[in-house]
This record gives structure tokens, sequence and C-alpha cells, in this order.
């Protein structure tokens, strides 16, 4: 970044107020973790918060785990690019989770096995192979899917808080955010997690209304939408127009993965497991998807505010990220959203949606690093070790992956060089995992033929999605839409399901279920 | 456009609604999280 890049977007509203108001918010939360860590007495408590989480509170929980920084952020850089084409992600969201709501499609079953994971309910179909190697399958790719969160939340804390022109600002907040979320995620396990995750709701979806109608207040709402029209023309409404920033490969990918966000990645799987009944499950879901419909479509709204922005109120940053002169590099996208906020919110609110948005930013990272460090230690530890593993050598060991997963996505933060989209990225990555998990859970609870070795055939397809990612192809020498890797390698997936259960089936002894 | 224009107000207005429930009904579930854990603790 440029000096000038630097003082131009470091221009804020923010204040030393907004940073006390977001000191005091952090320290509530280490104070919450301290005080759940004395309700921990099993791994039940720690993993899934003994399953005693009522219907509000599951919403709460899953909507304070999926509706984090990073959502906020790819989502905001979707809408800048795409406009209102955007929308169409959060409308397939909204639908397939409700539909697996009213359904039950595969949460119902998963929840009345009473399995604490994903990879224990292979285990229980398909044999102890399957749940060792679904559970590398699934830290791998979700470890890989997490590693960017650190890196792109900090560049809103920059953004927003106006520190980019601090040298070394962006590495030091990563740091900052990390040792504070590892600390309570460490102490309090699941139970602090849902009590996080609901303050973090209470703080956020009313600092997400108030944002939302001041953006509208300032940049008018017929303005936004006729600014978009003549910047970007049918493309920033449609998402089938072929030369626009999606297509129909793209549609098809995204009701897919809004499918999978709930029905499959295991961090919304872990909601459905910690509450109270199978019966729950299903109401939590129905309700939760205006929720994932929200997480979506408000973040769009933003990103698309912070271009109608620059457009209309702004050409000096309008310069920045669309430069005219040939040779001149485009600023980061993702800074879009958070300088726009750090101009349009006044002091007080400004640190207010910050605390919102860190909250958002502890919560996901605390889910997800307890989801990740706890499949690994029940699911391929424990079992390579013939489950002989204590409950509090288990908690131990989850807390030890906890931090080691931490040093891993600073790192990773610091050095991955994609040009992939953050939203595209995440897809691609979680794709290793949940395409084959997806087959193997459809398989497994619907298809009384399905075997161990289609499962396990299934769930290394995975693999076929990293030729989704911007460096892989670029080894490779090609140029393939993520869309269509990801499309692929469902297909393949299913295949290999079926084709290796036909031609390989369990012999009668081991099946288990 | 119009449809666009419909999602995003009808999402707002739900979620709202949903946001004021969860607040409320959320609280009370912790109660009883809390009360269910050291129940189970005491068995």
């Amino acid at each position: 970044m440029t000096p000038e890049a630097a003082q131009l977007i470091s221009q804020t509203n923010f204040t030393p107020l907004d940073w006390g108001i977001v000191a005091a918010y952090l320290l509530c939360s280490v104070a919450v973790g301290l005080v759940a860590r004395k309700l921990i007495v099993s791994m039940a408590d720690y993993v899934s918060a003994g399953r005693a989480v009522g219907t509000a509170l599951g919403v709460a929980t899953m909507t304070g785990t999926e509706l984090g920084l990073i959502t906020v952020m790819y989502s905001a850089q979707k809408g800048f690019s795409g406009g209102f084409a955007a929308f169409h992600i959060a409308l397939a969201a909204f639908i397939t989770t409700f539909l697996v709501g009213a359904s039950g499609f595969i949460v119902y079953r998963l929840r009345a096995m009473e399995v604490l994971t994903i990879p224990e309910y292979y285990e229980r179909r398909f044999g102890r192979r399957t749940r060792i190697l679904g559970g590398i399958m699934l830290a791998f790719g979700g470890i890989l899917n997490m590693g960017l969160f650190l890196q792109v939340g900090s560049k809103f804390i920059v953004g927003i808080s106006g520190l980019s022109d601090v040298g070394g600002a962006l590495p030091a907040v990563m740091t900052c955010l990390l040792v504070l979320v590892l600390v309570y995620t460490v102490l309090g396990g699941m139970i602090s997690v849902v009590i996080t995750d609901y303050i973090q709701f209470v703080v956020l979806s009313f600092s997400l209304l108030l944002v939302t109608g001041i953006a509208i207040m300032k940049l008018g709402w017929e303005n936004i939408f006729a600014t978009i029209l003549a910047e970007m023309g049918e493309k920033g409404f449609n998402p089938l127009v072929s030369e626009g920033a999606f297509g129909t490969d793209y549609v098809i990918w995204m009701f897919f993965l809004g499918l999978v966000a709930c029905g499959v990645w295991p961090t919304a799987i872990a909601r459905a497991l910690s509450v109270d009944s199978p019966a729950t499950v299903k109401k939590q879901y129905m309700w939760s998807s205006v929720s994932f419909l929200i997480r979506f479509l408000i973040p769009y709204f933003w990103g698309i505010c912070a271009f109608v922005f620059l457009v209309t109120k702004a050409p000096d940053l309008h310069r920045l990220f669309f430069p005219t002169a040939e040779g001149s590099e485009a600023m980061d996208n993702l800074y879009a959203m958070p300088v726009f906020l750090g101009q349009i919110l006044p002091a007080g609110l400004i640190g207010l949606v910050t605390a919102g948005m860190i909250a958002a930013f502890m919560s996901t990272h605390d889910s997800y690093l307890l989801c990740w460090s706890s499949v690994i230690t029940q699911d391929v530890v424990s079992p390579l070790m013939g489950n002989k593993l204590s409950a509090p050598a288990r908690i131990n060991l989850t807390r030890i992956l906890i931090v080691v997963i931490g040093i891993y996505i600073l790192y990773w933060g610091l050095v991955y060089k994609g040009s992939d989209d953050i939203w595209d990225y995440m897809a691609v990555t979680g794709a290793i995992y949940f395409t084959g998990a997806f087959a193997v859970l459809v398989g497994g609870l619907y298809w009384k033929r399905a075997s161990s070795t289609g499962a396990i055939l299934a769930l290394l397809s995975g693999f076929i999605a990293l030729c989704g990612l911007s460096p892989v192809q670029s080894l490779l020498g090609v140029e393939w839409s993520s869309a269509k890797v990801g499309l692929i390698t469902v297909g393949c997936s299913l295949l290999m399901m079926v084709l290796g259960s036909l031609a390989f089936p369990d012999r009668r002894e081991e099946g288990t279920q | 456009m119009l449809l666009w224009k419909i999602v995003f107000i009808l999402g707002l207005i739900v979620f709202a609604v949903m946001a004021v429930w969860v607040t409320i009904a959320g609280a009370r579930d912790i109660k009883r999280l809390f009360a269910r854990i050291e129940q189970s603790h005491k068995k």
C-alpha cells in the first residue's frame, strides 16, 4: 500500500471513545470464558455444551457462528464487485436452509443418533477407517478454509479504525486478535462459545440493522439502485448474465453451497448436535434460515453502498480502487466496506459496530478452532490410539491443537498470495471436505447399499477441488472457474460413492447399522 | 430490481422480529442451560 493510499483510507471517524467501547467488550468476553470454565467436566460439556441448548439459544449460536466478520467481509467484497446480482447467494442460502429445517434432511437423523461429530457417524455406519480418513479430510479442508480468516478480519479493523497509516498495523492486529480468541476458546470450550455467540447475536443484529438504516439515509434508497444500474447495467442485478461476475454454473454452485453450508458443514452441524432434541433441530434450522439470508444480504448491501459511496461522494477513494492510469495497482477491494463505514458512521457508533464485528470475528474463530481441534482429537488421534484417551487428556489435547491451528492461521494469513475472491477461496477449500462428506452422509443415511469403500473413494474425490485455487491453477497452467471445479468435484464424489458401493459392497458383519 | 428490493425489505423485517425474539428467549435458554448442566453434574 502506498503512503498516499494509506493516508487516504486512514481518514475515519474512529475516536479514543470507540477504542474504549471495543476494549470494554473484549474484557467482558474473556470474563465469560473464565466463568464458563468452571462448568466443564466432560468432553460433551466441552464440545456440545452438554447437549442442553434450547431453540432460541440454538438460533443465536448458529447465527453467531455463521455470521462472522469474515462473512461480512467476503460478502461485502461480492456486493462491491457484483452489485445486487450477488443477492442470489443469500436467497439460495435461505431457501436451502429452510428446506433442510422443514424436511430434517441429514440433520434430523444425525441428531437422533446422538453423535458428537460427523466422523463419529462415519465410524458407526462405515467403520473406523472411514472415520479416520473423514476426520483427516475434514480437518485439512476446514483448517485450509479458515486460513485467511485472521487476515481478512484484521483488514476490517485496520480499515475502519484508520490504522492503515501505522507501519506494521495488519500483522500487529492479527496477532492481538489471535491471542485474544485463543485465550478464551482454550479456557471455555463450547459453553463459553454459546454464551459469547448469544452476546454477539444481540450486539451484532441490532448494529447491522442500525448501520443499514444510516447507509440508506446517507446515500438515498433510489440513488443506490440508480447508481448500480448506471455503473453496472443489467449484470448488476441479474446473476445469470454470462458477461457478469456470476453466470448459470455459479448460481447452481451457490445453491449446492447453501445446502452443504447448513446440512454438512461441521460448525453448523455442531450446533444441530448441541440442541436438546431432534425436533428442536428442525425448528432451529427453519428460524436460522432467516439468519442465513441476512448474514449475506446485509453485507452485500454494505458492499454495494461502499461502491455507490465511492462513485457519488468520494472521487479520491474511487481513483484508489479503480485506477485509470496504466500500471497503477488497484487498492484491495476488501478495504472498501470498512473505509466506507469509517466515513459515514458517527463516533461512538463506530466503536459499537467494531465491537460487534470483533465479537463476530471471535465467535467464528472460537467455533471453528474448537470444531477442527475436537475433530482431530475425537476422530483421528483417539481412534488411532484405540479410544484409550481419558476425558482430561482429550480436553488437553484439544486445547493444544487450538493453539497450533491458531499459529497456522497467523502464518497462512501472512504468506498466502492467491488472487481469488475470499468467498471463492472459501468455497473451493471447503469443497475438499464437503463434496465427499455430502456423498457419504446422503449415501450412509438414505441408501442401504452404501459401502465403506464407496465412502472412502467419495471422500478422496474431494481433493479434486484443490484445482479451483488460483495458485494450483497457475502451477497447472490452466484457468477454470471455481464453480465448474466445485460442481465437477460434487459429481465425482457422488459417482465414486455409487460405483464404489456397487463394486465393493460391505460384508454383512462389517455393517454396523 | 424489484425482486431484490422485496427480498431485502422482507428480509430486514423478519430479521428484526427474530432478533427481538432471540434476545429475550435466548437469555431464558442460558439460565436453563446452566441449570441443566449443574443438575447433570450432581447426578
